[in-house]
């Protein structure tokens, strides 16, 4: 019967129903999408970190990977002490440059990361095969179009580009003998990879490493190996995935923060119209609830009438918008996915089931308190004066 | 006698040891690492070396607004070109020139002219290099706008509930206006006009929180990332949509709800 009343109640008047639950949809949309973005640029980075199994990175001494030229030295030395540490199970030292390919009249110029294909965690092969011998290379889709070259083609690669005297400190002819997908590449970027070896017979620095990946031993507590390695090796820091998604918050807090502060506001406005809608409701059927009262309806029984109805406007809001904000969420990572740099692979509006039960269980909590304020006015009306009242109007 | 005279004080100035190189740094790079003016610290350009070249810190400024830095976070250090040179080994090299034409109408001639006898670098407008280095702002800018169509679609609906709301509540008052013989075009203009009113004083008020807001935004964000980049700018155009959306919308919720009223029979209004 309650909920018979609650359905009449708000069938009564359909356009403002209509327009309530259209409002709560709305910020229903807002407050999921702002829940994804609050875990989901979080989440997508871990998993993409995670995604080849190595738990530590190690860059030279106060900087990030690749964030400067720095290099690190000695790599064969530092890697024998690595494999000392029976936490480590895999190394993969890999050395950052950039290479120059003449293409007629203009020159092409890429990203090349020297890896040891056996235990590299860059990339991930799409066509061909990997850089098995020093004559091969791999390349993304992105320098494969500007090459204008297919797998199989010889082309004539250049490194250590000097501006000044337009010469390069290496050249050789270099087989394309795949085609990869650079885990941590950014959508328009060029880029290829060799054998490290390759690399440094084109000139590029001798036993030095931009980046070392570890991967841990099962059981290993990569804090404890982490501590380890900064003590051993002072000029290196190490960067265990807690740190690198620390950094990734510190630089992209703002969205975080923007979140938190648009989320709060979708359901404030949420709860202020529910709210509303009730208590004008409410308002105006002071005559119909004293009626009930005087026939001996208890009071629980209308508080909770009016608070179903709360519930009802909230619960039906929140599922429409929950598919409005799955659409708008896509659009809106769309638009941050051209962040320069981006790797391709984040995601800021990551969907998880958590969080749309986050933003479904807020909205019809905030539902059940939009309602209990005109729910606690109407059962507190004094039955008489109100039916005295409603009897002159 | 005389020449040897003279030849004291330089003798004396060559056994003085050379004066110290200075260093400055930014704001941020003082307070992370607790340092002053005057102290000494040791240079390297290569990362965690022990040796290095002693520097004494001659100056600590504040780093310009620059938006393609903001959400770095990096510390820099400013230091004399030729000291920077040796320390990192370039030699006599430099990553770029900045050139001051003596007016913007010269800057086209001046490219062309330094693009002309080249040999190893290029020459690029400053403001290309802004458009260029800015475009995390640029996304960020688009973002935002996203935002602000939700949110005003949003506030719409929310304004035209309310509205109607109000507008609902005047059944009664309208019922006995027109009861009394006032035209249905009265009670509609009247009722517009008060939602008109409602609106605008609405509006007002949301300008003076949106205001209050965009400084604490400012004050945060700036504090946050150590910039003087304004987050934040609530201009008069900002103001004027506000103030029209929300003037529009009080309008057309006001005349839709007053017209339905109007032509609803006045008894029926009073519910009888």
């Amino acid at each position: 019967m309650r909920a018979t009343l609650a359905a009449a109640s708000l069938l009564r008047h359909r356009a403002r129903t209509l327009l309530a639950i259209l409002g709560v949809a709305v910020a229903a949309a807002m407050l999921l999408d702002m829940v994804m973005l609050a875990s989901g640029m979080r989440e997508s980075f871990r998993q993409l970190l995670m995604s080849r199994g190595f738990e530590l990175r190690l860059a030279p001494k106060g900087t990030l990977p690749f964030d400067t030229d720095a290099t690190i030295p000695n790599v064969a030395s530092i890697s024998s002490t690595l494999r000392s540490n029976p936490d480590i199970r895999l190394i993969s030292p890999v050395l950052g440059a950039s290479i120059h390919v003449p293409v007629g009249e203009r020159t092409v110029s890429s990203a090349v990361l020297g890896i040891d294909p056996l235990v590299q965690g860059d990339y991930e092969m799409t066509e061909g095969r990997d850089v098995t011998d020093m004559g091969s290379i791999v390349v993304n889709d992105y320098l494969l179009a500007q090459l204008g070259k297919r797998i199989g083609d010889t082309i004539d690669v250049a490194t250590g580009y000097d501006p000044q005297t337009r010469t390069y400190a290496g050249r050789r002819p270099l087989k394309i003998s795949g085609r990869v997908r650079f885990l941590y590449g950014a959508a328009e970027q060029s880029a290829s990879a060799m054998r490290r070896e390759t690399l440094e017979a084109m000139g590029g620095p001798r036993d030095r490493a931009s980046l070392f990946m570890i991967s841990l031993a099962a059981g290993a507590d990569a804090e404890r190996v982490r501590i380890w390695v900064e003590r051993t090796f002072p000029n290196v820091t190490a960067i265990s995935i807690a740190t690198a998604i620390a950094s990734v918050d510190e630089r992209l807090g703002y969205f975080r923060q923007l979140a938190f502060i648009l989320g709060a506001v979708s359901l404030f406005v949420g709860f202020l119209l529910v709210t509303t809608l009730v208590t004008v409701s409410v308002n105006e059927r002071a005559g119909e609830i004293a009626v009930l009262r005087a026939i001996g309806v208890a009071r629980s029984h209308i508080v909770q009438q009016i608070v179903i109805e709360g519930v009802v406007l909230s619960v039906v809001g929140a599922l429409l918008g929950l598919g409005l904000g799955l659409v708008t969420a896509r659009y809106l990572n769309t638009i941050l996915s051209d962040f320069p740099g981006l790797p391709v692979a984040i995601d800021f509006f990551l969907f998880q089931p958590a969080a749309a039960w986050t933003a479904l269980g807020l909205l019809v909590a905030s539902g059940i308190g939009a309602g209990v304020y005109p729910a606690w006015r109407a059962a507190s009306l004094p039955i008489s004066t109100t039916l005295r009242r409603e009897a002159i109007a | 006698m005389i020449p040897q005279l003279a030849a004291l004080p330089l003798l004396f100035l060559l056994q003085v040891p050379p004066p110290q190189r200075t260093i400055a740094i930014d704001e941020a790079f003082a307070a992370r690492a607790g340092l002053r003016v005057g102290e000494r610290v040791v240079l390297s350009a290569t990362p965690g070396a022990l040796a290095g070249d002693t520097v004494s810190i001659g100056a600590i400024y504040e780093k310009s607004a620059d938006p393609s830095e903001i959400a770095r976070g990096d510390l820099t250090v400013r230091m004399h070109l030729d000291h920077l040179q040796v320390l990192s080994g370039y030699g006599d090299r430099v990553d770029r020139f900045a050139i001051s034409t003596k007016s913007d109408a010269a800057i086209p001639s001046v490219l062309e002219g330094i693009n002309r006898v080249a040999f190893g670098f290029r020459a690029h407008r400053s403001k290309d290099i802004a458009v260029e280095t800015s475009r995390t702002f640029q996304v960020v800018s688009r973002f935002h706008r996203a935002i602000g169509v939700i949110t005003i679609v949003a506030s719409s609906i929310f304004l035209l509930c309310i509205m109607i709301l109000k507008v609902d509540e005047r059944r009664r008052d309208v019922a006995a206006l027109r009861l009394m013989g006032i035209s249905r075009s009265s009670v509609v203009q009247s009722i517009v006009i008060e939602a008109a009113l409602v609106a605008i004083l609405g509006s007002i008020l949301g300008v003076i929180i949106g205001w209050l807001a965009s400084r604490f935004v400012n004050w945060h964000y700036q504090e946050l990332y150590q910039t003087p980049l304004q987050f934040s700018i609530v201009t008069p155009s900002v103001v004027l949509l506000a103030v029209a959306l929300s003037l529009i919308l009080g309008i057309v919720a006001g005349v839709v709800a007053s017209m339905r009223m109007a032509r609803t029979p006045p008894l029926a209004l009073f519910g009888r």
